[in-house]
């Protein structure tokens, strides 16, 4: 692991009232990589994601303490500016979810909010971010259509294309393909492949197939601990701890 | 204790590798026994026992390759597969040297006299049984200390080798020996090669069983 480091977590702690939910997370995530994040539910993967860009404000009684360091700031103090936060750390869901607006308008909603406005400029960030998103060749001939009427594939590559169209850092990915279909899955897959020459990928998978096809590092999560972090292979080859061996060959409990 | 069934192939597969290494070691008996009692009989059994291994070595393959699509095994389980996929490749192929062996000792002018060196050939033929004997039960055990001996026990095979391979060609070059003699201190020589061989892949096999039970490929060639 000798990359350049995008985000680095140093003893994490989170609380939901007096529920511990993380506890004492210390990790680097690495720049243009893909880092997978495994463990079984409740473990507490999603909530660490969701630290990232400071999703977890949504929810009454949290407290957190510890430092999230991105580009030299504690992304967890006060003052943090979470708009801007967010359009530098952005978040694709287990379900796609693009608003009921046409297939431009989902795109260009993220440039819109921060002051785009230009149609030619519009047209050029939409063009590209699709794209990016690898659904360009698909839609190009009915970008007014509503964005409903697209598969749920190409509804969450629509929602990672609307995510680019704010040219974020980072990608965090919830569950990104765990309501699609293997072909639908497979093509989100090769998109995380080439997203990450561009972008920082933290994807939180159920699937550690998934987990070892895309990801350059694997961390394994346990009730609320870092147990393992590793390159993919070390992690799914030789485990160095119990629980992730017994974790990853499916033989927990 | 979840994955019950998946736990209960992967002992299967353990099981029958642990057997093919029974059916080799069982090989490598008949045709040393044979060799020290001129039996061409047992030479023979020792050859047709190789459907045996061949059947194994079919059978396990397909095994691992039915756990590799089929249960996307992990970590240990995954070492273990691919420790027991390279290792039936070494048995196969100790039963193949057998067979080669085998062959010779039909060929041979009967009894079999071991002309130089009998006392260090005898050393070569236990050794060679017991390191055979020895690397499977370090893969049955997953005995990580007994298969990291193998290397010194190798460096110890290779001395005996070149010395009696030597010893031999000084008597070949200062006797009067018989055509007939010359061939069958050929057959010894080839023989000493197999054997040689056939602790090359024992070694093998100790070095997978250091990968597989701690996941160091430092010891694999």
């Amino acid at each position: 692991m000798n990359n350049a480091i995008e985000i680095s977590v140093k003893n994490l702690n989170l609380w939901f009232g007096k529920f511990q939910a993380l506890k004492n997370i210390s990790i680097e995530i690495q720049k243009n990589q893909v880092t997978a994040l495994i463990g079984p539910s409740g473990c507490g993967k999603s909530t660490f994601i969701k630290t990232l860009d400071r999703m977890n404000d949504l929810v009454d009684n949290v407290k957190t303490t510890g430092e999230v360091l991105y580009q030299g700031m504690n992304i967890l103090d006060s003052d943090t500016d979470v708009v801007e936060l967010r359009k530098q750390i952005g978040m694709v869901f287990q379900k796609p979810n693009p608003f009921p607006k046409s297939i431009f308008d989902n795109v260009a909603y993220g440039p819109r909010v921060h002051g785009v406005r230009k149609k030619h400029n519009l047209n050029e960030v939409v063009e590209r971010s699709l794209k990016a998103a690898a659904l360009w060749e698909e839609v190009k001939d009915r970008l007014n259509e509503s964005a409903l009427r697209l598969s749920g594939g190409q509804q969450q590559r629509l929602c990672i294309a609307r995510l680019l169209a704010v040219e974020p850092d980072v990608l965090l990915m919830d569950e990104p393909a765990s309501a699609l279909d293997p072909i639908a899955t497979s093509k989100i897959e090769d998109l995380i492949y080439e997203l990450k020459n561009d972008y920082t990928i933290i994807i939180v998978t159920h699937n550690m197939q998934q987990a070892a096809r895309v990801a350059s590092n694997t961390a394994f999560f346990y009730l609320g601990e870092l147990i393992e972090y590793a390159p993919t292979i070390d992690l799914f080859e030789r485990p160095q701890d119990k629980r992730t061996e017994d974790y990853v060959t499916g033989k927990f409990g | 204790m979840a994955r019950t069934r998946y736990v209960r192939k992967l002992k299967e597969l353990r099981q029958n590798v642990v057997d093919m290494g029974a059916a080799t070691m069982q090989s490598v008996e008949y045709v040393t026994t044979s060799l020290e009692t001129s039996d061409s009989a047992l030479a023979e059994r020792a050859i047709a026992n190789d459907n045996v291994i061949d059947t194994f070595d079919r059978k396990i393959e397909a095994q691992c390759m039915s756990l590799l699509a089929l249960e996307q095994p992990m970590a240990k389980d995954l070492r273990l597969i691919a420790t027991s996929l390279k290792m039936i490749t070494d048995l196969e192929r100790i039963g193949d040297f057998v067979v080669d062996i085998a062959e010779e000792v039909i060929s041979m002018a009967k009894p079999i006299r071991i002309p130089v060196s009998a006392t260090k050939f005898n050393e070569l033929v236990d050794e060679v049984k017991s390191m055979v004997a020895d690397s499977i039960v370090t893969y049955a055990e997953g005995n990580v200390q007994k298969a990291r001996s193998f290397e010194g026990r190798d460096d110890s095979i290779d001395t005996l080798y070149k010395n009696i391979v030597d010893n031999t060609v000084s008597m070949l070059a200062q006797s009067q020996c018989s055509m007939e003699t010359v061939a069958d201190v050929a057959s010894l020589l080839y023989i000493i090669r197999y054997l040689e061989r056939i602790a090359d892949h024992a070694v093998n096999i100790g070095n997978r069983v250091c990968y597989m039970e701690e996941g160091d490929r430092r010891y694999m060639k």
